[in-house]
């Protein structure tokens, strides 16, 4: 025994550390999360750097409290670098050593991030412990370029008719989402996410939902409500909540497009929510502000424009050669009384392929959900629409635009002639097809089928008033009866002379049940 | 403008043989004849602030023991950093050197506390 604890004793002796060779530097200044160093000579952008607390310490006094705090060199001076401080910017003293890691700012990423909810450095907020099995990502990347791309074809359904049927998203499409407070900007992306549960597993987009300066008991909300529809199993939340530091707002959209980019590159399909880019635009204005660079339109600095659309940049539809994986974005955007010419809402509207446009007034007359359908487009989407779909929803644009010309004349509805009156209970009867109930996405055969019905008058026997109840009870007829027609439209994602024969023969029982 | 005057100085003052009150004449005779005058006081800070940097970032040894500061100086020296050694017992063993924004740390300390993030780490 004596001999063995010599040899560990000798052992220890001659144990010399390796030792490192780094470059370091010394907080100058600090306060309001962004720190002045010294030094940090050759360091680079977006470098991420370690406060270390431990360096004029004990032992005993560094392994109390060895908590370290990172930041994120985004200026680079003369004499030194302004970093932001990613973490509790009150742990960060004058005179503390910073320690380059030369690595940019990275994330974990990995199939472990399914059902999690995660900080914008990719830390576990919730109770489920750590990540296992992840690999670094660096979170700023070059988006693909032209040749590793191929066109958008292959649709992503929403579940919400409206969307579905006139601005059809593709995969690898960036549709926003834009519109007042409280019109129902997340739950359209809320109920994108519950949807591809009705897709099968393997062609199921991961889901990705990054929270931005967002209360964090609406995203608790979410949260349960995505758990409780079994959403969790597919989807992953990134949260920098109002409460937390603006470089993790500015951070999180980055974090999401990361996670979002480990599934494209995988060969897969994943679809990212930015829910919102205002409030990532306004925490880059207060960064920006706080590290000294100058304030262009709105006190926004001049790469505003270059934030948002190196991001959005990052959706792609891979080619077949890189694997053919996908990367859908639903930024959100809101305006202030519907002003959409603002400085971001004009910014990103440019930058994206189409936007969904949501409207006070509609949501206020109780239609859910309140899409302008005048100003909403997908510029992309309607090559990636079924056949199925494009076949039924020819004539709605034209049928709603018809009746918000005439819209005005109802209320002299007692002097219309027939032919107008028709038209614009044809009208109404539409816009109330389009109505959905929050949280209840329908898979894609029932809306082909309900649209269809809705073109073919198969509503007609109903009061437009009534139209909402005839609705859904043909949604649960066609569930229980229709079965048939239901599986032509999911395997054929067309409207054939059989398809069409065995649905309008569904339709007419329902109708004459109804009467 | 004050930081390219504090610069100058800074440099020319570091020259051997400088002659520190020729210097402070010149510069002020300059400000007067070009009515810069009301720079001074900037001047000052910012020349204050270089100083702070030179000192903080100057090159420095320290070893944990006595009994190393020979070894220590050596390895130093051939690493290109020639500065006295002081003591700083809170090192455990080895030594730590600093030129510049360069840090070489060859301290047991430092090695003990990259051991235990790596163990604490994935705990």
């Amino acid at each position: 025994m004596e001999s063995i604890i010599k040899r560990i004793e000798e052992q220890i002796a001659g144990f010399t550390p390796a030792g490192v060779d780094e470059s370091v530097g010394i907080v100058r200044e600090t306060g309001d999360g962004i720190a002045e160093i010294d030094g940090l000579e050759g360091a680079v952008m977006s470098e991420m750097v370690l406060f270390d607390p431990t360096f004029d310490r004990s032992l005993e006094d560094a392994l109390k409290d060895a908590k370290s705090v990172y930041g994120l060199v985004l200026n680079l001076e003369e004499d030194g670098v302004r970093a932001v401080i990613l973490g509790e910017a009150s742990d960060v003293f004058e005179g503390m050593q910073v320690r380059r890691l030369n690595r940019l700012l990275s994330i974990p990423v990995g199939e472990s991030l399914v059902g999690r909810v995660l900080n914008p450095l990719g830390e576990p907020v919730d109770d489920k412990g750590p990540l296992a099995g992840t690999t670094l990502m660096p979170i700023e990347r070059e988006a693909y370029g032209v040749i590793d791309r191929s066109p958008v074809n292959v649709p992503l359904h929403t579940g919400v008719k409206a969307v579905d049927a006139m601005i059809p998203i593709g995969r690898g499409q960036r549709e926003l989402i834009i519109g007042d407070r409280g019109t129902g900007k997340t739950a359209i992306a809320i109920d994108t996410i519950l949807n591809q549960k009705s897709e099968p597993a393997e062609t199921r987009p991961i889901c990705i939902y990054v929270a931005i300066g967002q209360k964090e008991s609406k995203t608790a909300r979410i949260v349960a409500e995505l758990t409780a529809a079994g959403a969790m199993d597919y989807t992953i939340v990134v949260t920098a909540p109002a409460s937390s530091p603006a470089a993790f707002q500015f951070l999180a959209p980055f974090a999401g497009a990361t996670i979002g980019e480990f599934f494209m590159d995988a060969g897969r399909d994943a679809l990212v929510v930015y829910d919102d880019l205002s409030k990532q635009a306004v925490a880059y204005r207060q960064m920006s502000l706080l590290l000294r660079r100058p304030p262009g339109r709105e006190a926004y600095p001049g790469d505003i424009f270059y934030l948002h659309s190196r991001l959005l940049e990052r959706a792609a539809k891979l080619s077949k050669e890189k694997g053919g994986g996908s990367l859908t974005a639903l930024p959100i955007i809101e305006t202030q009384e519907g002003d959409v010419s603002a400085y971001i809402p004009t910014n990103v509207i440019s930058i994206t392929d189409g936007q969904i446009y949501l409207q006070a007034d509609l949501f206020n007359k109780g239609l859910r959900p309140a899409i302008d359908v005048g100003i909403s487009v997908s510029r992309v989407g309607s090559s990636a629409q079924t056949k199925a779909m494009k076949k039924v929803s020819g004539k709605i644009k034209l049928t709603l635009a018809q009746f918000r010309e005439l819209e005005a004349f109802m209320q002299f509805a007692s002097d219309l002639d027939a032919d107008t009156k028709a038209q614009i209970d044809s009208g109404r009867r539409m816009t109330e097809v389009l109505t959905q109930v929050q949280g209840k996405p329908l898979p894609f055969e029932i809306e082909v089928a309900v649209i269809f019905a809705a073109i073919n008058g198969f509503f007609d026997a109903f009061a437009p008033e009534n139209t909402r109840a005839a609705q859904q009870k043909l949604q649960e007829f066609l569930e229980r009866e229709g079965k048939e027609a239901l599986e032509l439209i999911r395997s054929t994602k067309d409207i054939g002379e059989d398809t069409e024969k065995v649905l309008r023969d569904a339709l007419t029982k329902f109708t004459e049940r109804a009467a | 403008m004050e930081k390219t005057y504090a610069k100058a100085l800074y440099e020319l003052a570091s020259k051997e043989g400088a002659d520190s009150k020729k210097l402070v004449d010149t510069l002020i005779a300059h400000l007067r004849e070009t009515g810069r005058m009301k720079l001074l006081p900037r001047i000052l800070l910012e020349l204050k602030r270089i100083d702070a940097r030179a000192g903080t970032l100057m090159e420095s040894l320290e070893v944990a023991s006595e009994s190393e500061i020979s070894e220590a100086t050596k390895e130093a020296k051939e690493l290109g950093i020639n500065a006295n050694a002081t003591v700083n017992k809170d090192l455990v063993s080895g030594w730590r050197a600093r030129t510049g924004s360069r840090i070489i740390d060859r301290s047991g300390k430092r090695a003990l506390l990259d051991l235990y993030k790596r163990i604490t780490a994935h705990a």
